[in-house]
């Protein structure tokens, strides 16, 4: 039997696709992701967590984490995903099931605001010192903004900015 | 903290930690107690500034991502946008990127061989290791015009085809590189304070291996064959005969050795790309990158670093820009996870050599 | 803890001295150039080179120093992020004067490609004074060996004299640097 037939038995399975030969994308809910991740680990092999990653869905309001699990009988890697509310982002650990998740998550928090019940160090920094806007990964976040208030720009000599200058051409270039 | 504990940080101002970052250890006597690693002095945003730029216009970007090794980062990004726009590329343009994947992970090794023998204070492998590298970023140079970031790969191929003679010189540089390697092991390997030290440091538990997610030479130093060149082949690695290296010992003397034994692989699977490289095109044609869009999609494209397995988590919208990169280093794990519980009841003194045994490259872990 | 013993916080007098002496001082200090042993940014990977056995960068007089107390100047590799800032700052301020400062690539300029990033700084001279600026992404060995070459005539004819600019401006470059470090956990200065 197939593995997205096993997990559809199991667990509410929104979307399915083989990507590559060794490469599973599934979509789950809130709820079953956890289930679903130590049915991965303790009856399909799947016994590395490689990655947690999240993608911001502004448009949808909706944030995505995705969790890469590895199977080292097989070689096939799998991509468990799901959609969380962007007003509440609020999730559950994984760290007692594999400990780098600890690291991952303290990363999700200070880049993204989710917040991890039960991680022990998620409220410490991990790359950012004394940040004080809103989580800096989410789209809604104006880098480019934040730059030129923050650090400044270099006038050239000629009192015309280059760069912005070659920006804007570029951009009216490109919309030709 | 108890009176008898003393917090000492390591970096990021320090000659024996490598690269910008900090560990920071409470110290009994001179064994560590209790270790935390603090990143974050190169974090530039690259994923959020991946997403504010066109596809092509990233690959300066990506190879900034881990300084030492930048082709890794440049075959992974391309090979992921390929994936998800649907572009097969051709025979040729795969070989030469396996060719340049091979030189830069060898350059590497040398550097690292180097490297951990300075890390025990012998300062003479280090200027070797450093100036033998040369010789493979000269090559480097009179192929993509520059020592360190290359922009060679990219989406479709290869920038440029091999110049005239290219193979032969690359073959020169090998011979050269074998002639010296006998003179690093004889001072290193059969160095007696080298195999005192080193023997039995830091025993990695095998049940980690696994369950951290632990790749590359460190898990193969604890007998766990995990190669992605292997595992899921990539580029022209399937055509490629070669077997993946372990060592069973768990320590650092064993991570030496596979290193060691991999700088030979390295050579060979130079020798049989230059034997099989096959004539042909070198680029496919893309449709105008200035103006290029990738359907949605997602995907996780990985390849075998020095360091471990490097993984691009890629989601696509339909745009002209990515809608999330993600960058797995190798030493997330290796740097945090590992090295926080692997470093707990050593000596203060082994420090560096441990670290530059898990081979910790900081940029990756924060991007 | 007793502050006071370990920061001395007035300013250092002038130099009292000058004419031959100086000039004396000057010919040596150029020839004996300390760097500390800090790689900032991504440029710290072609500084290795430099120093050792095929670019050779000690028959010039110069080597790395592990402490910013022995070095006489400090390489910023390329960007700084706000987190390094803070550190190259200490280490800056823990050097002793005479002290240069060498700024590789665009990054320190103009922030180069990472313009638009929230966490890399634009305008390095705003923070600290830069005696020599060397092009190119990464600077070859030859041209940082280049931009040495120049740091030592700087020297040599007394005109690399940012660290007094530094001491003269501290307060225009104190309040510059703590527009962008909002918690200043560190000592005022110690000299």
């Amino acid at each position: 039997m197939e593995l997205v037939e096993r997990l559809k038995k199991k667990f509410e399975v929104i979307g399915f696709k083989k990507q590559r030969k060794d490469l599973f994308i599934v979509e789950t809910t809130k709820k079953d992701l956890i289930p679903m991740l130590f049915y991965l680990k303790e009856y399909e092999g799947f016994r590395t967590l490689t990655l947690i990653s999240y993608v911001d869905w502004i448009e949808e309001g909706k944030f995505q984490l995705s969790y890469i699990l590895w199977n080292s009988r097989t070689k096939d890697n799998i991509i468990v995903e799901f959609r969380l509310d962007r007003e509440k982002p609020d999730f559950e650990t994984i760290y007692r099931m594999w400990p780098q998740a600890e690291a991952y998550e303290r990363e999700i928090h200070e880049m993204f605001g989710v917040n991890f019940e039960g991680n022990p160090t998620q409220h410490e920094e991990l790359i950012l010192e004394d940040w004080d806007d809103i989580p800096p990964m989410r789209r809604d976040f104006d880098t480019l903004k934040y730059s030129m208030e923050r650090f400044g720009e270099r006038e050239s000599k000629s009192g015309i900015n280059i760069r912005k200058e070659i920006s804007e051409q570029y951009d009216e270039w490109r919309r030709k | 903290m108890s009176k008898e504990e003393v917090r000492l940080f390591i970096g990021p101002q320090h000659p024996g930690i490598t690269g910008n970052m900090s560990i920071e250890l409470l110290l009994k006597g001179d064994t560590i107690t209790w270790a935390k690693t603090h990143i974050g002095y190169l974090h530039r945003a690259f994923e959020k500034l991946m997403e504010r730029r066109i596809f092509i216009k990233s690959f300066p970007l990506v190879c900034r991502i881990c300084v030492p090794e930048p082709d890794t980062n440049e075959e992974n990004f391309a090979r992921g946008l390929e994936e998800l726009a649907g572009i097969e590329i051709p025979e040729r343009a795969k070989w030469i990127r396996t060719l340049v994947l091979e030189l830069s992970r060898l350059q590497m090794l040398i550097m690292w061989y180097g490297g951990i023998a300075g890390s025990m204070g012998l300062s003479t492998p280090v200027q070797w290791g450093i100036g033998d590298r040369d010789y493979i970023l000269d090559l480097f140079e009179e192929l993509t015009g520059a020592r360190i970031y290359h922009i060679y790969i990219m989406p479709g191929g290869v920038r440029k085809d091999l110049p005239d003679g290219f193979e032969e010189k690359v073959l020169r540089a090998m011979d050269m590189i074998e002639k010296k390697l006998p003179e690093y092991d004889e001072i290193i390997m059969e160095n007696a304070v080298v195999q005192k030290r080193l023997k039995g440091l830091a025993k990695i538990p095998k049940g980690w291996v696994e369950e951290m997610g632990i790749t590359g030479p460190v898990a193969r130093a604890c007998g766990f064959p995990f190669d992605v060149r292997k595992d899921s082949p990539y580029e022209a690695y399937d055509q490629l005969d070669f077997d993946v290296i372990t060592e069973e010992g768990c320590d650092v003397w064993s991570m030496l050795l596979v290193r060691r034994r991999e700088i030979d692989l390295s050579i060979k699977l130079i020798r049989q790309i230059i034997d099989k490289m096959p004539k042909g095109e070198f680029l496919t044609r893309l449709p105008n990158v200035l103006y290029w869009k990738i359907p949605s999609g997602e995907t996780y494209v990985k390849s075998e670093s020095t360091r471990g397995e490097f993984g691009y988590y890629m989601v696509t919208d339909g745009s002209d820009k990515p809608r999330r990169v993600h960058v797995k280093g190798p030493s997330f794990i290796h740097g945090i996870t590992l090295a926080e519980r692997l470093l707990v009841g050593q000596n203060i003194a082994d420090v560096a050599p441990i670290l530059v045994a898990l081979q910790i490259c900081p940029p990756e872990m924060e991007r | 803890m007793d502050k006071d013993k370990y920061f001395l916080n007035e300013k250092p007098g002038k130099l009292t001295y000058s004419g031959v002496f100086k000039r004396i001082d000057d010919w040596t200090r150029a020839r004996s150039l300390w760097v500390v042993a800090y790689g900032t940014g991504c440029g710290a990977i072609e500084i290795r080179p430099t120093f050792t056995s095929r670019f050779d960068a000690e028959r010039l007089g110069m080597r790395m120093a592990g402490t910013p107390r022995q070095a006489d100047v400090i390489i910023i590799s390329g960007y700084l992020t706000v987190k390094t800032l803070k550190r190259v700052i200490r280490v800056y301020e823990q050097m002793q004067s005479p002290k240069y400062v060498v700024a590789l690539g665009a990054c320190p300029i103009n922030g180069g490609m990472y313009y638009d990033s929230y966490n890399a700084i634009n305008k390095l001279d705003l923070y600290l004074p830069v005696d020599v600026w060397v092009t190119g992404c990464m600077p070859r060995p030859e041209a940082i060996l280049a931009g040495f070459k120049r740091l030592q005539e700087l020297i040599d004819s007394g005109r690399a004299d940012g660290w007094k600019k530094y001491i003269e401006n501290l307060d225009w470059y104190r309040e510059n640097q703590k527009k962008i470090i909002k918690n200043w956990r560190m000592p005022n200065y110690n000299w």
